[in-house]
């Protein structure tokens, strides 16, 4: 198996390459002038020469190719054209942020969506089906700034228990926890919605295959037949729409994070949009495609945890 | 067939008594029996095998004596099912659980789909064990493994915690019967089990079947609507027709005086190697659907010797005269000289 993840890694190699040397290109044909964006429209003749000079826009393509490449690899991936500052600082600053913020919710997530979705995979047609649905297709349905505000108004503001403001220092685990507590429940809430509604329907195709009727007729009782027999390979459609999803869910964020004034990827990717970051874009561009890689992988792994006919060749 | 003592006890000598066994399915907002009336007593050690086309509730009957008809689907009603001393007809949810796979068990026709694709066989083996007989984990493997030597998987113990993909159809079905024979069960039901597999597979299961019963004494419903099959492994023979018992027999008996129209034609239709016949024999015309089964006979629309009452009134499952264990569901076995058979063209 590590041998399988370190081909992963390695496959991962020209895949960044890619995206690396897509993001060079279309940089270089937005149109604008690079030095006149940083330096502004007052700028004089002489600056923006200079300014060119220091970027060496002036290069030949492929020299430039070339050092952006060198320059990524070892670590230097510029600066930003707003702040100024190194733009890996920056994405490295924020990283901790999503993270948490992605795994605390994919927790709560399949914590509460999927023994949701079996609960109504079981009851199917009944009353508490209907509700399960009704309230899964409410959760996918309503907008996370929304949900976000309705939180921070109840649990912030009327009952006081978490901070309005979730940026934060990092300092200590408790601290973490509070910060990340309602963010998390908010995207937590639509993970919820979507875990439920995906092991509900991939549960009920489970119970009508042969192995189950095999279970049953070995006289199990409906707790293993469901929790052993059923739920395991209910699990292997989850898993896949789950990754999917986490893709996804990284850089959405953003309205979460804005609400919660929380940092993140996704802001700051809004961020770098609105300003015209560009030399902050190409670092985003790189990262997230990193993050999908791993994310993939993770996904692939977990395959291979709930399903023994994957195998890792 | 002959009356038995309606107080509620089976006679020893049964390991199996079914009494007027219906189960009905809702379709488009009414019930319709998929088997009705079905009465047998299965005989210890006995192996009576239930021979139909698809769909004449053969599966159905072995399902319904499971009790694994789906509740939201089906219905199942019988005047008794007495199965050492307990009337499965009114058994509880709790108590059919117990007697599943433990006293009755039963191995399924889709070997490819009937194991559970994410857990090893030998966890699979040894759950039955567990459950009905408490056994520790380390107890029922030991004691699944000698199973599993027993149906002949080739180094079993090597293949313990393999994997269903990891067998082929015959050695998966070796895995499905060691599983139902886990806690010795008095009775197999066998539905179809040698179908989905190759002919050579089919007969060294069909061998396996026949050498496990007899080292285990048990009684086996075998449910198949392969003629051949059947002469080579049942004692009795029961014939099913859109959900009734048409005929039920000694299987040599059956085979050397078929009674019922139903039956004969499927013997005919048996392809034979040492005749020569251009076309193979069919049995004209279809089973009628369960939502539009005729008043009287179902088999009259298909039945070359049908009279107008056939199809008025329904004739009751009776033995005949000079073979009182030879019951059948038709006004011929009342004739004294049955008239040859005739072919009606399709």
């Amino acid at each position: 198996m590590l041998a399988y993840v370190a081909r992963r890694l390695l496959l991962a190699v020209p895949t960044l390459l890619a995206v690396m040397t897509l993001v060079f290109v279309l940089v270089r044909i937005v149109p604008g002038d690079p030095a006149q964006t940083i330096l502004g429209d007052q700028a004089s003749q002489e600056a923006l020469m200079a300014m060119r000079e220091r970027l060496g826009l002036n290069r030949p393509l492929w020299e430039q190719y070339i050092d952006f490449l060198r320059d990524a690899l070892s670590g230097d991936w510029g600066n930003s054209m707003v702040t100024g500052h190194p733009i890996l600082q920056e994405i490295l600053n924020v990283l901790p942020y999503t993270i948490d913020l992605t795994v605390a919710s994919l927790i709560i997530g399949a914590l509460f969506g999927i023994p949701l979705g079996v609960w109504s995979a079981l009851h199917r047609n009944r009353l508490v089906d209907y509700v399960t649905r009704v309230g899964s297709l409410l959760g996918l349905s309503f907008p996370a700034f929304v949900s976000a505000i309705l939180l921070l108004l109840v649990f912030s503001i009327e009952l006081n228990w978490f901070p309005v403001i979730s940026a934060g220092d990092r300092s200590s685990v408790g601290e973490v926890l509070e910060n990340l507590a309602l963010p998390a429940i908010n995207l937590g809430l639509i993970m919820t919605a979507y875990i439920t509604r995906v092991t509900r329907s991939s549960m009920l195709n489970v119970l009508g295959e042969d192995y189950i009727r095999t279970a049953h007729a070995k006289g199990l009782p409906n707790r293993a037949v469901i929790w052993i027999h059923a739920l395991r390979n209910a699990l292997i459609p989850v898993v896949t729409v789950v990754g999917l999803y986490l893709g996804i869910l990284i850089g959405n964020s953003v309205l979460t994070e804005i609400v919660f004034n929380r940092p993140g990827l996704g802001k700051l990717i809004v961020g770098a949009l609105s300003q015209r970051d560009y030399t902050m874009l190409q670092g985003l561009m790189v990262i997230y495609t990193f993050i999908i890689i791993i994310v993939n992988l993770l996904t692939d792994l977990t395959y291979g945890l709930i399903d023994p006919r994957v195998k890792y060749s | 067939m002959a009356r038995r003592p309606a107080n509620g006890q089976a006679p020893a000598q049964f390991a199996l008594d079914v009494r007027g066994l219906t189960t009905s399915f809702y379709v488009g907002g009414k019930w319709f029996p998929a088997v009705r009336d079905v009465s047998f007593a299965l005989k210890r050690h006995e192996t009576l095998a239930l021979v139909g086309e698809s769909g004449c509730g053969k599966s159905m009957t072995a399902m319904s004596i499971m009790g694994l008809v789906p509740k939201d689907a089906g219905r199942v009603k019988a005047e008794a099912i007495l199965f050492e001393g307990q009337d499965l007809a009114r058994a509880s949810e709790a108590k059919m659980r117990e007697v599943r796979g433990d006293g009755i068990s039963m191995v399924f026709q889709e070997p490819m789909t009937s194991l559970n694709p994410v857990l090893t066989i030998g966890f699979q083996v040894s759950e039955a064990l567990r459950h009905h007989r408490g056994l520790s984990r380390r107890d029922a493997a030991a004691r699944a493994l000698h199973i599993l030597d027993q149906v002949k998987i080739p180094s079993a113990k090597s293949r313990f915690n393999d994997y269903p993909h990891q067998f082929s159809g015959g050695m998966r079905q070796r895995v499905m019967i060691a599983m139902a024979l886990a806690c010795q069960p008095k009775i197999l039901l066998a539905d179809e089990p040698t179908t989905a597999l190759d002919v050579t597979i089919q007969a060294q299961i069909l061998e396996l079947l026949r050498e496990l019963k007899r080292e285990t004494g048990m009684a086996m419903i075998f449910i198949t609507h392969n003629l051949g099959v059947v002469a080579e492994l049942a004692d009795r023979v029961a014939v099913m027709y859109a959900g009734q018992i048409v005929e039920i027999a000694e299987v040599a008996e059956l085979f050397a005086r078929p009674t019922h129209p139903y039956t004969e034609a499927l013997l005919r239709s048996i392809p034979r190697s040492d005749r020569d016949t251009a076309e193979l024999y069919t049995i004209p015309g279809q089973v009628p659907p369960i939502t539009r089964m005729p008043p009287g006979c179902k088999f009259a629309d298909r039945c070359a010797y049908r009279l107008d009452r056939c199809q008025a009134e329904e004739q009751q499952l009776a033995p005949l005269a000079k073979a009182p264990a030879h019951a059948v569901r038709c006004w011929r076995r009342t004739e004294e000289t049955q008239p040859e058979m005739v072919v009606v063209d399709a």
